[in-house]
């Protein structure tokens, strides 16, 4: 939802009067995907709003923290700006607008204004139609390989940003910075959550 | 906290020199000390202290600002070392720059090199297997190369020599074609190797799964702690775990007194004595101030690593030697080797999902070679043969990016333990061919002035056929073990991939055919010992560097009985 339908549908809440508690939470939704409310490095007020829209949608706040809780989405404009070199950042730009501009001929808007219900139509047909990561082994990939293209890419480095982070690392998954014994065989439960490091 | 002595200038003469402190310089350098011989190390890169200067040893992913990302001023460094993959943040400061270091490749080479004390024994794979007589008597059986000068008998002893002061972990097994080493004890199997290894042995008469043979303590050691199972090793161990010259060899040589480590010296050449018919020491160039050094010593060993050590005996020449160091035979040079790199197959296994572990192993499962041994069915397709490292694991987040799935319960889902999976790689013997060689590019200079390497070197028939098999086989022996979705895999790594560059300056009975005699030393000038991976005059299939540990300390311990017999 953007700003203007936003306010055109408080103006009605209001009208109709009864909702007050439905109009404080209609806007405190749209404050989350509306408002910026971090700086960027690199990316453009837009574009950042495109990666905190994707990181939301893919990694929802659920009984774990979400994407946003962590800062996944900071941390990617950080990858951005400090880890790509001029071309990767041009191109990045250039995936994030196009995808952007895919989104507007389909559902005639861009992603980060799209329904929900939209934003699962989206993903779900990138999802279909985005080349898979190979296999890999130490490290480098080994049998078929193609381009993953930006969806899968970008999904992945959402993924990094988020599990990579101190507070999933730390205190959602099983930490254990110095084992100090390898244990080949033990039941899942006396671990919980997957290992972290 | 100079814990080395570092003041070689005040001193210009030593009783010995040893260029590079890697794995076998690291070792030269112990046993030449502990001899009591005021002993010289010339390292090309900066002084690394153990722990002290292992910055990231502790590093979680979320302490470093870019979770190990590089910049691309970092990545700019290493166009070719970053091939590898093995390049990160957490390890950047150990790989060599490429920019200051370049080297031609004639045809495709990845030459992974460290450029700092302790060299790549910071980041080596730590696999450690003694060879066998199945491969000192490789060249003799089939006419590829020439003869060995020595056997499995006149090395055992200084693998069990070795061994013992390293600390090698792994399993007793009895294997001709493996030798047992003196073992610590073996690290566990998983569930899953363990069923896979029951599931191959059972199916497959004559094949093994063991767990991998390594370089890491599972005991402390001559104050060393054992290994913690962190799987930080490229950082640095801080409890010394593993065998590094930093670690190990380098603070007991420091021990004796005996022992002077110059950083930042290039070693330019070998100063041939006309008068004398031997070395007389060792010309650097200062890499800080470029300062020009000559140091003067009795024997010299030369542990620069393979094409290094030769890029320095091409570029001592004399009236003696117009062509190179020990160079009479024209070998130098040549029979460049290495070993071929993730060729092999994968697969996932159901049933055990009620298993899971816990530590960061640094360590796999190894398939000792099966083929072509001495007593067994020989191929008719090639001579030599492969083994395997390998392991089983259970998948983590990282599957998540090929799921077709987002949302709440995706996220939750990828926080419990995936899939198992298994893969197996093979490693495949390479023969001596006089025309894989590297050879000095004048037209190409280093940030110092001094001529680099070309190298021209490919895989030829009978590695491919190797790999071929090692291929089929892997997927084979995955599928009759019961895995699913097996694929197999053969990425045609070129030359260098393995990081067991070996050959150029090889051992030999002949002074015509090789550039090192038995002990090791350069024909001709015999106060001169080559030891590190230079030295092979085959490649075997089996990880190289427990047996270069080994010729060296053999080799030193000549040198020293040589010089007390006046000999040198």
């Amino acid at each position: 939802m953007n700003r203007r339908d936003a306010l055109k549908k408080s103006a009605l809440a209001l009208g109709a009067a009864a909702g007050a508690p439905t109009l404080i939470s209609l806007l405190q939704a749209c404050a989350k995907t509306d408002r910026l409310t971090w700086t960027p490095q690199f990316l453009s007020e837009d574009q950042a709003r495109f990666i905190s829209s994707f990181v939301d949608f893919l990694l929802p706040k659920t009984e774990t923290p979400g994407g946003l809780d962590v800062k996944a989405d900071v941390f990617i404009d950080l990858m951005y700006a400090k880890t790509y070199d001029e071309a990767g950042q041009n191109q990045v730009v250039a995936d994030i607008e196009k995808f952007n501009a895919d989104c507007k001929t389909k559902y005639g808007k861009v992603f980060a204004e799209l329904s929900a219900e939209d934003k699962a139509n989206c993903f779900k047909e990138h999802e279909a139609n985005s080349p898979k990561f190979p296999k890999t082994v130490w490290g480098g990939a080994v049998g078929p390989r193609e381009p993953v293209g930006f969806y899968r890419g970008l999904k992945s480095t959402v993924l990094w940003a988020y599990f990579s982070s101190e507070e999933i690392g730390k205190n959602v998954l099983s930490y254990d910075p110095i084992p100090g014994e390898y244990r080949g065989c033990m039941p899942p439960s006396e671990v919980g959550n997957i290992w972290s490091l | 906290m100079a814990n080395f002595n570092i003041d070689a200038d005040k001193d210009l003469t030593y009783d010995a020199i040893v260029i590079g402190s890697g794995i076998s310089g690291g070792w030269a350098a112990k046993e030449l000390c502990e001899a009591g011989l005021k002993t010289l190390v010339l390292e090309r890169g900066r002084i690394v202290e153990h722990v002290v200067d292992y910055p990231t040893m502790t590093l979680d992913p979320w302490e470093h600002e870019l979770r190990g990302g590089l910049t691309p001023e970092q990545k700019a460094k290493h166009p070719k070392g970053g091939r590898s993959g093995f390049i990160g943040a957490f390890n950047e400061h150990f790989h060599a720059n490429d920019l200051e270091n370049p080297y031609t490749e004639v045809k495709p080479f990845l030459w992974v090199r460290a450029h700092q004390m302790g060299g790549r024994s910071l980041l080596w794979g730590k696999q450690t297997y003694r060879w066998s007589d199945l491969d000192f008597d490789a060249n003799a059986k089939d006419g590829h190369g020439v003869d060995w000068p020595i056997r499995y008998k006149d090395i055992a002893p200084w693998y069990t020599y070795v061994e013992k002061f390293a600390g090698i972990s792994g399993e007793a097994l009895g294997l001709p074609q493996l030798p047992d080493s003196h073992f610590l004890p073996p690290m566990e199997l998983n569930c899953v190797e363990k069923h896979v290894k029951e599931r191959i042995e059972q199916d497959f008469n004559g094949r093994n799964l063991i767990i991998g043979r390594v370089a890491h303590l599972t005991e402390p050691l001559n104050g060393r702690g054992k290994c913690q199972f962190r799987n930080r090793c490229d950082r640095g161990c801080p409890y010394g775990a593993y065998f590094s010259s930093n670690a190990v060899t380098l603070p007991a040589a420091n021990a004796t007194g005996n022992l002077t480590i110059r950083p930042f010296s290039i070693v330019q050449s070998v100063v041939y004595d006309e008068q004398k018919g031997k070395a007389s020491g060792v010309r650097i160039i200062d890499a800080e101030t470029s300062e020009e050094i000559v140091y003067k010593a009795k024997i010299i060993f030369v542990n620069a690593s393979t094409l290094s050590t030769t890029q320095i005996l091409m570029n001592s020449t004399s009236n003696r030697f117009p062509n190179g160091l020990g160079n009479d035979s024209g070998e130098l040079g040549h029979n460049l080797m290495d070993h071929t790199y993730r060729v092999g197959a994968m697969g996932t296994v159901e049933g055990f999902e009620d298993q899971y572990y816990k530590g960061r192993r640094p360590n796999g499962i190894y398939i000792p070679r099966y083929v072509n041994l001495k007593d067994g069915p020989q191929s008719d397709k090639f001579v030599r043969g492969f083994g395997f490292q390998g392991g089983g694991g259970r998948s983590g987040w990282g599957a998540g990016s090929n799921q077709e799935a987002f949302g709440g319960d995706f996220k939750d889902g990828l926080m419990k333990p995936g899939p198992w999976e298994f893969f197996i790689t093979g490693f495949s013997e390479c023969l001596p061919y006089h025309e894989n060689q590297v050879y000095l590019n004048k037209d190409v200079l280093d940030k110092w002035g001094q001529p680099t390497l070309s190298i021209d070197a490919e895989w030829k028939a009978n590695e491919l056929a190797l790999n071929d098999q090692a291929r089929q086989d892997a997927k084979e022996m995955l599928e009759r073990a019961g895995l699913k979705d097996v694929m197999e895999f053969d990425n045609k790594h070129e030359m260098g991939f393995g990081i067991h560059e070996m050959g150029t300056a090889r051992m030999g009975r002949d002074p015509k055919t090789s550039v090192l005699n038995g002990n090791n030393q350069v024909h001709g000038c015999a106060n001169v010992y080559v030891t590190d991976g230079a030295c092979m005059t085959s490649s075997s299939c089996v990880n190289p560097s427990l047996t270069y540990m080994a010729l060296t300390a053999r080799a030193a311990n000549h040198a020293v009985s040589e010089l007390k017999k006046l000999n040198l």
